[in-house]
């Protein structure tokens, strides 16, 4: 399902560069070079495509950098269709739509930071590497990859410092997390990104650390298991005075959708961020992968989110 | 000692108040930071120079409800100060996204009159409201605080140059 073409930042394509093996990496920017809005380390932004398609992409950039935001997309053939778009249709001078940048790591109060990042799924990683070498801190970032590396320009002076470490799959296939992990101090801040058969055993893998310093970045949403409990509900909008029946099956987001309510969604699967909304009283059974428990006591991501009640109240 | 006998005869006249100009902001698009300047061009009917709801411009998060008040828009310093005070929050003067901050002018009092800032003519024409917006572009949880005390909505008779320590006075 594709998000509504919410208004947000206007940019455009300043360049498109050859990124490695199928990547390219395009660079916006303000069309009056303006700061753009800030973002931390590892953030991603939603770009709305030519088409109506809503995708996420993480910002490869260091955040000093504030009057760009470089992305990096990987053509995949088989995937939803976003890459596709951005590879035969988005070329530079074009006027592209983005969101505010959302999430980003954390990286100011831990003394080590290990990256692990699947092909592609370095690009939160490379952000964050320009952030913390910019500092002098601490950090290690494995890449695994088969044959070239993604992004090797970006990646030049982490390999240069040592800090980045390659490891093509072709040539000795991919390494055992646990090695990579234990070699992490204890106070370490573990982040992976990448297929999700690796972070699966990334979490494997970092199972004895403290939960707080363990991140994991998904971009292709995990499939919700069946919820037996699940039941129709009723969507009470605070502020407009509408009343919304959420049927069996159907998502809270898409409800509001079909209502007419314009709420910005972009992976409908939780992970993104993008269809955050306010709850004011009930019960929300939350079922994404992005609110903390403190964010859930405030707010639900509508596309994957429930009640447990009968009635559900928004602020909206 | 205190006097506490009842005031007899209400006096003829308010207060005088007068102002200052501590800031000035403009952007050229929604969401993107805003920038402080020394001084800033306004156009009478139209707006500020550069800005992104000046008329012909459009390109402000509500310009797809334009109206003459969106012409130039003013924050009391006096609320930042008290929003870190009553709520320990610290905005700064380039985040609640008005053009001008002022100081000692009781911007809630003004709807509908006409007062100066330097040597620009302005006509309030409503309070400022907070939206969301404020909220998802500064991350900080601003919109309740700022109910009742969000600026001041205006529309320029007059314009003409103003800058940073000029006078805010009635007219």
């Amino acid at each position: 399902m594709a998000g509504l073409p919410v208004r947000g930042i206007k940019t455009v394509v300043k360049n498109v560069e050859d990124g490695g093996p199928g990547i390219r990496v395009y660079t916006l920017c303000d069309p009056d070079l303006w700061e753009l809005p800030p973002f931390r380390p590892g953030a991603h932004i939603d770009v709305y495509l030519p088409g109506g398609l809503v995708r996420t992409y993480s910002l490869c950039n260091d955040p000093v950098d504030d009057k760009h935001y470089v992305i990096a997309v990987k053509h995949e053939a088989d995937g939803r269709g976003g890459s596709i778009v951005f590879h035969d249709q988005v070329q530079a001078g074009d006027a592209l739509v983005v969101s505010l940048p959302r999430g980003g790591l954390r990286l100011d109060d831990v003394p080590h930071v290990t990256f692990v990042a699947g092909s592609i799924g370095v690009t939160p990683f490379l952000s964050a590497a320009g952030y913390l070498a910019r500092r002098g801190r601490d950090f290690t970032l494995y890449v695994i990859a088969r044959g070239e590396p993604p992004l090797a320009t970006m990646l030049a002076p982490h390999r240069a410092s040592g800090n980045a470490i390659i490891h093509d799959t072709g040539a000795s296939g991919r390494p055992a997390l646990e090695a990579l992990i234990d070699a992490a101090p204890p106070d370490a801040m573990l982040a992976c990104c990448g297929p999700l058969d690796m972070l699966e055993a990334f979490e494997r893998a970092t199972q004895g650390r403290p939960t707080e310093r363990v991140h994991v970045e998904r971009f292709v949403p995990p499939l919700l298991p069946f919820d037996p409990q699940a039941r129709p509900f009723t969507l009470v909008l605070a502020r407009s005075h509408r009343q919304i029946e959420v049927g069996l099956g159907q998502s809270m987001l898409e409800a509001l959708l079909g209502a007419g309510i314009e709420i910005p969604a972009s992976c409908c699967g939780g992970i993104c961020g993008a269809c955050r909304i306010d709850w004011l009283e009930g019960t929300p059974v939350h079922r994404d992968r992005v609110l903390s428990t403190t964010e859930r006591a405030r707010s639900l991501m509508a596309c994957v989110s429930s009640s447990a009640d009968e009635r559900l109240v928004v602020d909206l | 000692m205190l006097d506490t006998a009842p005031v007899q005869q209400p006096a003829a006249f308010a207060p005088i108040w007068s102002g200052v100009i501590r800031h000035l902001h403009i952007t050229p698009r929604a969401f993107l930071p805003m920038h402080s300047l020394p001084e800033l061009n306004l156009v009478a009917g139209k707006g500020i120079e550069g800005d992104r709801y000046m008329i012909g411009r459009e390109e402000g998060f509500y310009s797809g409800k334009p109206e003459e008040g969106r012409q130039i828009t003013l924050f009391e310093i006096e609320t930042l100060i008290a929003l870190k005070r009553d709520a320990g929050i610290d905005l700064e003067p380039e985040e609640h996204r008005r053009n001008v901050t002022t100081e000692g002018v009781p911007l809630t009092h003004l709807v509908g009159k006409q007062f100066w800032l330097g040597e620009v003519l302005l006509e309030a024409t409503r309070l400022s409201i907070p939206c969301r917006h404020i909220e998802e572009v500064t991350g900080k949880s601003i919109f309740d605080p700022l109910i009742n005390r969000s600026g001041l909505n205006c529309k320029i008779l007059k314009g003409g140059t103003i800058r940073v320590g000029d006078m805010v006075r009635n007219a």
